[in-house]
């Protein structure tokens, strides 16, 4: 601490000048004499506080920067090379952070740890509001508990305005103060909000409180209508606190037992035991750990399974990291972000060896100085240090220079973009923790570029190196490290343009895959009848009646329904327990992508009925259930057996029963590139929903039909929301194509750093050998070697070196290739192509790269070469 | 007479454990009180000073000297207070450690 406030400039003119006063005061009480030497118990003092380790540090900073700026060129490659590397990491961070990394926006989030209701079908289950009162009365490892579920309603500011979809989280009474949230404005729920039978009270978000009450304080009190109901609001969200999920942000705010009512739901969810539908959060208490806690769920979770045998057979609880989480709910998102973070970390490593080839370079060019500092009595140590003190200065320089490329990279990474209305938010933004992360890259850079030339610099031997008068002698055995190292640079950026390479080619194939549904003349919209608590039989018959309208009107060919499209970023699921299929041990029913669809809908998308039969209109409540499957399912639940005939159960094993009658071919359902996924179709008159999307052939341009569509729901019911009102070919477009090309932009734009780095590490070799073998080659055009003969010289050392390395860097990619290929099943799989192409380009590059020095050593007038020595 | 390594600390602490002194003032008590055996000289004594100061065992402020003149003074804080006690202690079972192996001094015979 002291020695803190040591480092403090001010502090220490307080004291120097505390110091001087007191001084002054004694003498003129006892006179110089009686008092000794006084300045050397002040030169004590300061040693005591660190001052004689601060002033060295000071000059060698001064120091260091003298000598950078007198090698512009040095320091303004050096420079460049770490803000390309340093920036391309920071934005590759921002990323992972916006993917998995970054923290709850609450108070202390490493106390707050994710509590699930896991069973061996997904290890994330959501927890049963009773088991969710139970845990919370029992457990005593949480200071709190708070519970949660997202949702989205219909929301209305003012009643004149038509209702919107809007994300909403339905809370706990104590989850603001666990996450520790304090209100912006007004106040958080109270205990006594938290049963049905209170007042409806909402919270809104700070951003909605921004752009539908202009920032007003009279929000607090005013009225809000929510799926229809009337809801006082008592309180403004903090701007910081966006909510508990990734990507999500909730606008609005209620008490979990409004859930019934805005539901429109008969039983009241909070009392059903095998409703899983909550997510948990745990405020550690004090003295107990992650461990103690799981063991004491573990106890509680089978005391429950005891207990209530029916729901919470096979169910335990675990508690997890928000990280631990986050990667089991999209593993594919931990692999794309460690391909890009490895991808980056290679560009990283590429651009700290042209730093330290550089400074190696230097290293003999600077032996005589150094020889001279140390002949005087400069320790080595102390050497060392003053040449870190110099990598450290560039480090910073490239750090700073760094943020601006990250920036740059972060402004290209905000245009991704997943088409959705209500939005989703990536939330990849330019923040503390990426400039913290730039902080850290760049001193690590330091170390690793830095370190190994400043030791051998200072190891130089120094006598040989002030007899040398300078140069020392010329050889090619010296240069082995930096050999090494330049290798190592053309291997790596082989890599990576490899890897972009299987970007391009993933990318390729992904724009000649068949959609596998028809995206032309299409356009869909989403309706929530179910906001406005329209009864199940109200909503049929408005979905009924939309349909006729729909179809009746100029200009539409078709129109279908289903519960989700294919590619749209919300799909939904079933539960299913086929028949005859034996589970493995403790898994009792499986969830598949399914919706309901009505019977137009295999023929409007051009879903191909491969056997069996479509859904007709026969396929009505009443009639025999049926069910449509895709080829994967049928080859996942009964390989080799007819498909047609057999039944699936819904829901679970005491579920109705229905029968398969048809099998569609596979098609894509959240991706393109996903591995081919099985998928229910159940028919909508038997399993009608609350929310169906419709999709509509037009005979012209699908884009023109929108605002006759949106038309259509007014004039059946104003108030019911629209939303995703969109073609067909946008979302294939924006799902599809548009992520996929910006990720190859991405890669690719890495692929040309690395290879634009190497070049210049290699370019700076064969300069520099060039300009080491002066007098050789002086001598060799003296006696009559041809201008041929020299620029081949240089040259095949280049070729030697670009060879090398891309032997190197083509072992490590075939060795690379299958794990991206495992983790991204849609990258084009080592084709030959870029095989060949890549090594072909570094041999090209490589070429021009040393031919610049060759030049020059051929074009060495051989009088002036052997003078110059 | 040299001091033992980090007597000097105990002496400034006991004292100013008889009140506050300025650094001149200090010296000169040590010197007295020993009846002039131990004549610290005041720049040995400063960085000490500085030293318990920053320990946080001393403390100091600008006050009127006897003679009227402005000087800083120093005082023993509580957390002094207590280190001249476990110091105190420690000599103590030094002095009385040592003396019981000299004893009184032996006769030389012969």
């Amino acid at each position: 601490m002291n020695r803190l406030k040591a480092l403090w400039p001010a502090w220490r003119r307080e004291q120097e000048r505390e110091m001087r006063e007191e001084l002054e005061s004694l003498t003129a009480l006892a006179g110089r004499k009686e008092l000794g030497n006084l300045t050397l118990a002040l030169e004590d003092v300061r040693a005591a506080w660190g001052w004689t380790w601060l002033d060295s540090l000071f000059a060698d900073v001064r120091y260091s920067i003298r000598t950078l700026r007198r090698q512009p060129a040095f320091v303004s490659i050096a420079v460049l090379s770490l803000a390309l590397a340093i920036g391309a990491n920071s934005a590759m961070f921002s990323f992972a952070d916006a993917m998995l990394l970054r923290p709850l926006p609450i108070k202390n989030p490493a106390a707050v740890f994710d509590v699930s209701s896991a069973t061996p079908d997904n290890p994330i289950d959501g927890m049963s509001f009773p088991d969710y009162r139970d845990l919370r009365n029992k457990g005593r490892s949480f200071s709190g508990l708070a519970a949660y579920r997202l949702t989205s309603l219909g929301v209305s500011a003012n009643p004149a305005a038509p209702a919107q979809i809007r994300f909403a989280d339905l809370v706990s009474d104590n989850f603001f103060s666990v996450v520790g949230v304090t209100p912006a404005l007004g106040r958080a729920f109270l205990p006594e909000e938290a049963t049905r039978s209170s007042q409806p009270v909402a919270m809104v978000s700070y951003e909605f409180w921004r752009q539908n009450y202009a920032g007003e304080l009279s929000v607090v009190g005013s009225h809000l209508r929510l799926n229809g109901m009337v809801f006082t609001v008592i309180g403004v969200t903090p701007e910081s606190f966006t909510g508990l999920d990734r990507f999500v942000r909730p606008s609005i705010f209620v008490p979990l037992a409004m859930g019934q009512t805005l539901d429109g739901a008969a039983a009241d969810p909070l009392e059903e035991r095998g409703s899983h539908d909550l997510i948990v959060k745990g405020r550690l208490s004090a003295g107990a750990s992650k461990e103690s806690a799981q063991a004491e769920l573990s106890t509680i979770a089978a005391a429950l399974e005891r207990e209530y045998g029916k729901t919470n057979r096979n169910r335990r609880l675990a508690v997890r990291t928000e990280l631990e989480r986050r990667i089991l709910e999209s593993p594919q998102l931990l692999a794309l972000t460690k391909m890009l973070m490895g991808l980056v970390a290679l560009i990283l490593i590429i651009a700290c060896s042209n730093v330290a080839n550089l400074l190696l370079a230097r290293a003999r060019a600077r032996s005589r100085e150094i020889a001279i500092r140390m002949s005087i009595g400069a320790a080595r140590s102390r050497v060392v240090r003053q040449l870190m003190t110099e990598s450290l200065l560039v480090a910073m320089a490239g750090c700073i220079a760094g943020l601006l490329v990250a920036y740059g990279g972060i402004l290209l990474l905000q245009t991704l973009s997943v088409p959705s209305d209500p939005p989703f938010v990536l939330g990849v933004q330019m923040d503390w923790r990426v400039a913290e992360f730039s902080l850290v890259v760049a001193l690590g850079s330091c170390l690793f570029f830095g370190l190994a030339p400043a030791w051998q610099t200072a190891r130089a031997d120094f006598v040989s190196a002030l007899k040398a008068g300078g140069d020392g002698a010329s050889g090619q055995g010296r240069t082995f490290g930096r050999d090494v190292l330049v290798m190592g640079q053309i291997a790596l950026a082989m890599v990576v343009l490899i890897a972009a390479g299987m970007f391009l080619a993933g990318f390729r194939n992904m724009l000649a895959l068949p959609a596998e549904f028809r995206t032309d003349h299409l356009i869909s919209m989403d309706t929530a009848p179910a906001v406005l608590h329209y009864s199940p039989e109200q909503t049929k018959a408005f979905y009924r009646r939309l349909v006729n309208s729909v179809q009746s009107m100029p200009g539409v060919a078709a129109v279908a329904m289903t519960e989700s499209l294919p590619l749209s970023p919300s799909q939904t699921v079933v539960s299913v327990v086929p028949e005859g299929y034996q589970f493995p041990k403790g898994h009792e029913k499986t969830t598949e992508f399914g919706a309901a669809v009505d019977a137009g809908y295999f023929n409007i998308m051009h879903v191909e009925i491969t056997r069996g039969r479509a859904f007709t209109d026969h396929d009505r409540a009443g009639s025999r259930l049926v069910a449509i499957v895709n080829q994967e399912f049928a080859k996942t639940y009964w390989p080799n057996q007819e498909p047609i005939g057999k039944r699936i159960r819904l829901d679970s094993a005491d579920g109705p029963a229905a029968e398969i009658v048809g099998v569609a071919k596979t098609g894509h359902y959240l991706a393109v590139n996903e591995a081919p996924a099985p998928f229910v179709y159940l028919p909508y008159q038997q399993n009608p929903r609350q929310r169906m999307t419709l999709v509509v052939q037009s005979m012209g341009d699908a884009g023109l039909i929108a605002k006759p569509l949106r038309d259509a729901v007014g004039s059946i019911d104003g108030n019911v929301p629209v939303f995703n009102l969109r073609t067909v070919a946008t979302l294939y477009e924006s799902r599809v194509t548009d992520t996929w090309l910006q990720f190859f932009q991405m890669v690719g734009t890495m692929g040309f750093i690395g290879l634009a780095l190497a070049t210049t590490g290699l370019y700076g070799l064969i300069s520099y050998t060039v300009s080491r073998r002066v007098k050789e080659f002086g001598i060799r055009v003296a006696v009559g070697a041809k201008r041929r003969d020299v620029v081949w010289l240089v040259e095949r050392r280049g070729l030697i070196l670009a060879g090398l390395g891309i032997a190197i860097g083509g072992a490590l990619s075939m060795a690379a290739a299958p794990i991206l290929a495992a983790d991204f099943p849609g990258l084009g799989v080592s084709s030959p192509a870029v095989y060949v192409l890549v090594p072909l380009a570094l041999l090209m590059v490589s070429a021009i790269a040393s031919y610049v020095p060759a030049r020059r050593a051929a074009g060495l007038d051989p009088l002036r070469a052997l003078r110059n020595e | 007479m040299d001091l033992l390594q980090g007597t000097l600390d105990m002496l400034v602490l006991r004292t100013l454990a008889a009140g506050a002194l300025h650094g001149y003032g200090i010296a000169k008590a040590i010197r007295s009180t020993s009846n002039d055996a131990l004549d610290i000289e005041f720049g040995s004594l400063y960085p000490a000073l500085k030293r318990l100061e920053t320990k946080g065992w001393i403390a100091s402020g600008w006050e009127t000297s006897e003679h009227n003149r402005r000087a800083k003074f120093y005082r023993l804080t509580a957390r002094g207070r207590k280190q001249l006690v476990r110091e105190h202690s420690k000599w103590a079972d030094f002095v009385s450690a040592v003396g019981r192996i000299m004893g009184p001094f032996p006769e030389v015979k012969g």
